[in-house]
């Protein structure tokens, strides 16, 4: 029997990434096939491919038995693959029955036929088990879950057999996760097939048939059963990381520098506390959505808090003062490195110097001499290349760029760097240098957060880790006992019921 | 692997540059060219250059301060109201102070309206456009309720009245004060922290906030200085007609946008240049010194300047 | 849009409507205590309210500038000479606003409209409230539609034109160059006062020449950026036709900073205090042709006599005639006093 969808050595290469390198998938009408796999192991991309937002560079994709058109999503539509992404795509303001037939309205001569939709609209929630959800009402007003399902009946409107789930329980409380399983199951019964992503891998247990494990943009494992144990699904998803050479370090033994006391904002940082010291490079690891982002950008004054406190030195920060933490000491490289970590059009020079020039200039005025002597001693330092800092900002590699992005903090006397992601997007050669860089400021007595989403970076790189779920630390881990499967487990792990919720 | 797209783009963009940058020198230099061929000496002589200046004077001022307000990303609509309202408030109330005291009175008077703007833009988060827009039709608004749609003769004030004939070393006075208000605000632009902070906000918004900078002062401020330009600029009008009209400024915002967007600064924030809106104004001027002269119908006029803002647009449109 | 926004600007709108001079609220229509007012036609008037006020209604463009602003203080300062009448003004920015304003005014009934429009578009208003048995009273510029008004009052335009051109005539003896300032470039106004002046040196045979003729939009500002090119043009003028009494403000002293008004002469239109005063000093501001914003006072009158039945005292008919031209009187040194109390 032909398989629902088969995927053969599916390849995609990005400029400057290969984001899957031979994916194999198999999936059975009437299945639920469950994916699971790290933060940029390939499962968005590989997904893109299948729904036809993305064009494979090489591969092939069958739908039973037919090859699935490439990079046209109307007609992986039409052969029956529908999506059903985090960000739900239902349009707020439109009724129950009108986002169902979204796109597919049916009409009676050139008017809409609004009798036929509702009437549809109706069976087709009844064949989801839930004939109670009225078809007029607006979807702005409805919980979470009840919006899903209306998604679920959209794809089935588009006589659906395969469906893409992508965190589908990311948004439910656990009743509602059963009440979506039901579903689930209901649609497999109608001989749909599911492929089913999820970082809940209890949840997959429960609800799925067989698994594929992705790796580095490849297939480590597949067609295990649903019932295989978490421990050896870890090590798969983590494997063996190839050869990051991160430098040697002395223990580090300063002062604390910063001091984060209950530091909280309802509902994407739970409250939170710890201590940082100089020298001290500590980790920050989790899923995405887990808060370390928010978590940072509060410490920097960025985003107002609910509660909690900040001290620098002992100083505490004012919060929601970015400039005051600047002032203080606090500097922050930010995940999007070009939209908001520099000015691409600026020279480095001006990238670096923009927050020093007040000790740079004369009085209110700027000093051109002194802002090209004291930027290219730090970007020489700091090895950026090529070495000329009168270059535009966007006219260097990721790697670089983050380079100017810690300069401008060195030549600040920063106390404190708050990096988020800084090895992202930086090719392997690089990240050996971002590396070196950051442990040489460690070692001038930084005290250093980074957020980072690889496992390996921050077993390898950090002396101590915390773990984040779901806006809270669920987990510290030292040094010399952390490992990548211990990581993960903490940031997979349910969180214990916190009281803010 | 060298950065060589990046350093193909950067190159590209170098000439890009450079294109942009003499494109509006050149206009200006070929307008004064058609000019001396077409008129002679007419054209072509000190007393027409300072004629020129004069005329870019009152728009040009208030453009010095629309750049610094474009840089930011933002827009101030209202410039021409409060222009008229700034004369009105000081031919009403300050009359009796004087030259000095009127002069005074009117600066101050456009500064409030700019503050009210910058309030409202910086910390009431009202966008730019709409926010200017409101204060458009209240300043308006305001000059004729206060003049009761009369100007104020201002024949008494000796000083002000002879703004409009007095030279100094030969130079009329509004031409001196606009090329001093350039000189001023280059210098703010480009050569202090302020001016960076500004152009920051402006570039990237997020990563001034980042970098440390206090961006709402940033903002509020660009709009009291547009203030001042206007009060400024008020007087400068004022003092040429010897009386503060409310029907005066009409336009004048669009005279003013339009001549720093063709000189180079973008609408969007982040990139602008003073030199650019110099030349900005002095092309308009010389168009219109250059067809008045040639008695050419206003119309020929206005295709004209539309004609040169959406060259000037597409020479520094960028690629993407 | 914020919520601030939104309150906001509201609140500047109001206050800016609220400030408009003049921009009083139309009264609540007082209840209907008199006989049902009778069709409107051209021979019959309306009978008179017995023991009620006279309900007028004004309806004039927004001041932009010192004439039409005028217009309306001179309309609301006539009617509060009168206590048997009920006044209500509402100016509009556009022809459509007026539209939309009239058809609002047309349903509270009012005894008289006076109506002086944006431009030709308002007549549909005016002919429908013609139709409902309003009689409407035309001021200034002309409805497109005879039956659209049952009076009308106007400038004359062509007569303003055509008077300063003889005086040019008589003053440079069909001799000279002259430089021509007009308003907003395209209108009728603008053309009739252009084609009058044109027509009356015709008769020098080209003696007087035109020798720059550009627009300065009714604004002293631009009425003195204009002529400040035109005198760096122009090394000999000999005299000035403006179109503007307000706009030639600018002109005279764009003339007086280049210390040329010993050279030539000047010449207004309108009629504005500041124009008479100069007039009355004597020196460069020689003339100025009546096109008097005092029509509006005076179409407000004849609303009145119109509501009351009643003909033009010292004449003999019993009713008000349905043409009234201003004599485009020109105002020299020597009568200028005689013109001073309406000078606007």
């Amino acid at each position: 029997m032909t398989a629902l969808l088969e995927v053969r050595g599916l390849v995609k290469v990005y400029p400057g990434v290969t984001a899957l390198a031979g994916v194999d998938l198999d999936v059975e009408a009437g299945e639920v096939h469950c994916l699971v796999g790290q933060n940029g192991a390939g499962k968005s991309t590989l997904i893109k491919c299948v729904s036809g937002a993305a064009v494979p560079t090489s591969g092939t994709i069958r739908l039973l038995g037919q090859p699935l058109g490439a990079g046209q999503p109307s007609a992986a539509l039409a052969a029956g693959v529908a999506t059903m992404y985090q960000e739900l795509d239902l349009v707020a303001d439109l009724s129950v029955a009108a986002n169902i037939f979204l796109g597919h309205e049916r009409r009676r001569g050139p008017l809409l036929d609004l009798r036929a939709m509702r009437r549809e609209a109706t069976a087709l929630l009844t064949r989801l088990g839930h004939a109670t959800l009225d078809p007029d009402a607006r979807v702005a007003e409805l919980r979470a879950a009840d919006k899903q399902l209306v998604s679920m009946a959209r794809a089935l409107s588009r006589n659906v057999r395969l469906l893409i789930m992508d965190e589908p329980s990311a948004i439910l409380d656990p009743p509602e996760v059963d009440a979506l399983f039901d579903v689930v199951r209901r649609l497999t019964a109608d001989g749909v097939g599911v492929i089913y992503i999820s970082h809940r891998l209890d949840e997959i247990a429960r609800i799925g048939d067989r698994i594929t494990v992705l790796r580095d943009g490849a297939t480590v494992a597949s067609n295990l059963p649903a019932t295989t144990s978490l421990d050896p699904l870890i090590q798969l998803m983590v494997g063996r990381s190839f050869g990051e050479v991160f430098p040697a370090r002395a223990a580090p033994v300063g002062d604390v520098v910063l001091s984060v006391r209950g530091l909280r904002r309802h509902p994407d940082l739970a409250e939170t506390s710890f201590e940082v010291r100089a020298g001290e490079i500590l980790g920050v690891g989790g899923l995405v959505g887990a808060g370390r982002t928010e978590l940072l950008r509060a410490i920097a004054g960025l985003d107002p808090v609910d509660g909690g406190e900040v001290r620098v030195r002992d100083r505490v920060l004012p919060p929601g003062r970015p400039d005051l933490a600047v002032a203080a000491g606090v500097g922050m490289a930010p995940e999007e490195r070009k939209s908001q970590g520099l000015w691409l059009d600026w020279t480095q020079i001006r990238n670096v110097t923009i927050s020093s020039l007040a000790s740079l200039g004369r009085g209110p005025f700027t000093d051109a001499g002194a802002e090209q002597r004291a930027a290219a001693t730090h970007l020489r330092s700091l090895v950026v290349r090529p070495d000329d800092p009168r270059r535009l900002a966007s006219e260097l590699s990721g790697g670089n760029q983050q380079k100017v992005v810690l300069a401008r903090w060195l030549l600040h006397t920063s106390v404190v760097l708050l990096l988020d992601e800084p090895t992202r997007g930086v090719d392997v050669g690089a990240k050996a240098d971002v590396y070196r860089v950051i442990a040489e400021l460690a070692g001038r007595g930084l005290a250093i957060v980074m957020v980072s989403s690889e496992l390996a970076e921050l077993v390898g790189f950090c002396d101590r880790i915390l773990v984040m779920r779901e806006g809270a630390v669920v987990g510290e881990l030292h040094g010399e006992t952390a490992t990548e499967e211990l990581v993960l487990r903490h940031a997979l792990r349910t969180a214990p019921q916190l009281e803010a919720r | 692997m060298t950065a060589s797209p990046g350093s193909r783009a950067g190159a590209a963009a170098l000439r890009r540059m450079r294109i942009q940058e003499i494109a509006l020198p050149l206009v200006v230099v070929a307008l004064a060219v058609i000019g001396t061929i077409l008129k002679g000496s007419i054209f072509f002589s000190t007393a027409n250059l300072w004629n020129v200046l004069v005329q870019a004077s009152v728009a040009g001022t208030v453009a010095v301060g629309m750049t610094f307000v474009i840089a930011t990303g933002g827009i101030d609509l209202a410039v021409g109201s409060v222009l008229a309202a700034a004369a009105v408030i000081g031919g009403h109330y300050f009359h009796g102070l004087g030259s000095a005291g009127f002069m005074l009175g009117t600066v101050l008077a456009a500064v409030v309206f700019g503050a009210i703007n910058g309030l409202a833009v910086a910390w009431l988060r009202i966008v730019p456009f709409v926010a200017t827009l409101a204060t458009l039709a209240a300043a308006r608004g305001i000059a004729q309720q206060i003049s009761h749609q009369t100007p104020v003769a201002l024949y008494d004030l000796e000083a002000l009245s002879r703004i409009g004939s007095l030279r100094v070393l030969g130079i009329p006075i509004p031409a001196i004060v606009f090329l001093v208000v350039v000189g001023l605000g280059w210098v703010l632009l480009n050569r202090t922290r302020y001016g960076r902070y500004v152009i920051a906000v402006g570039g990237n918004r997020e990563a001034a906030r980042i970098a440390g900078i206090r961006v709402r002062p940033i903002l509020f401020s660009v709009y009291l200085l547009v203030g001042l330009c206007t009060g400024i600029a008020s007087v400068l009008q004022t003092g040429q007609l010897a009386s503060a009209s409310p029907v005066v400024g009409l336009g004048l915002e669009l005279d003013a946008i339009a001549a720093v967007v063709i000189g180079g600064t973008s609408l969007a924030g982040g990139r602008c240049t003073m030199l650019g809106t110099l030349f900005g104004v002095l092309t308009f001027a010389l168009i219109f010194n250059l067809l008045t002269l040639m008695n050419v119908e206003s119309q020929i006029q206005q295709i004209l300047r539309g004609v040169i803002i959406l060259g000037a647009v597409a020479v520094q449109r960028r690629d993407h | 849009m914020t919520y601030a926004t939104r309150a906001v600007m509201c609140g500047v709108v109001l206050t800016a409507a609220l400030s408009q001079p003049g921009c009083k609220k139309a009264e609540p229509p007082k209840p209907d205590d008199r006989a049902a007012p009778t069709e409107a036609s051209k021979t019959t008037a309306p009978a008179a309210p017995a023991g009620g006020k006279i309900k007028i209604a004004f309806s004039a463009p927004s001041a932009d500038h010192g004439w039409t602003g005028a217009i309306s203080t001179n309309a609301k300062k006539q009617a509060a000479k009168y206590d048997d009448v009920e006044f209500s003004l509402t100016q509009a920015a556009t022809a459509a606003d007026q539209v939309n304003q009239l058809n609002t005014i047309v349903m509270q009934k009012p005894d008289v409209l006076v109506v002086l429009p944006q431009d030709e578009t308002v007549t549909t208003a005016a002919l429908a409230a013609m139709k409902a048995g309003i009689p409407v009273i035309n001021v200034d510029r002309e409805f497109s539609d005879p039956g659209a008004q049952r009076a009308v009052i106007k400038g004359d335009n062509y007569g303003v034109g055509f008077q300063a051109g003889l005086y040019f005539v008589d003053q440079l003896k069909c001799k000279g160059n002259v430089v021509e300032i007009q308003g907003i470039a395209g209108i009728s106004v603008t053309n009739q006062r252009s084609k009058g002046f044109a027509d009356a040196i015709a008769a020098c045979k080209g003696g007087i020449k035109i020798i720059a003729q550009q627009p300065a939009d009714f604004a002293p500002d631009k009425g003195l950026s204009v002529m400040q090119n035109i005198l760096q043009a122009q090394p000999k003028i000999d005299a000035v036709y403006t179109h503007d009494d307000d706009m030639a403000q600018g002109v005279v002293q764009a003339i007086k900073n280049a210390n040329r008004d010993k050279e030539m002469w000047l010449t207004g239109v309108g009629g504005s205090k500041a124009a008479m005063d100069q007039i009355k000093q004597g020196g460069l501001y020689r003339a100025t042709f009546l096109y008097n914003p005092t029509m509006a006072a005076s179409a407000v009158a004849l609303a009145r006599l119109l509501a009351k039945g009643q003909g033009l005292a010292d004449l003999t008919e019993p009713v008000i005639p349905n043409l009234i031209v201003m004599q485009a009187q020109g105002v020299f040194k020597d009568n200028v006093d005689r013109y001073m109390a309406i000078g606007f």
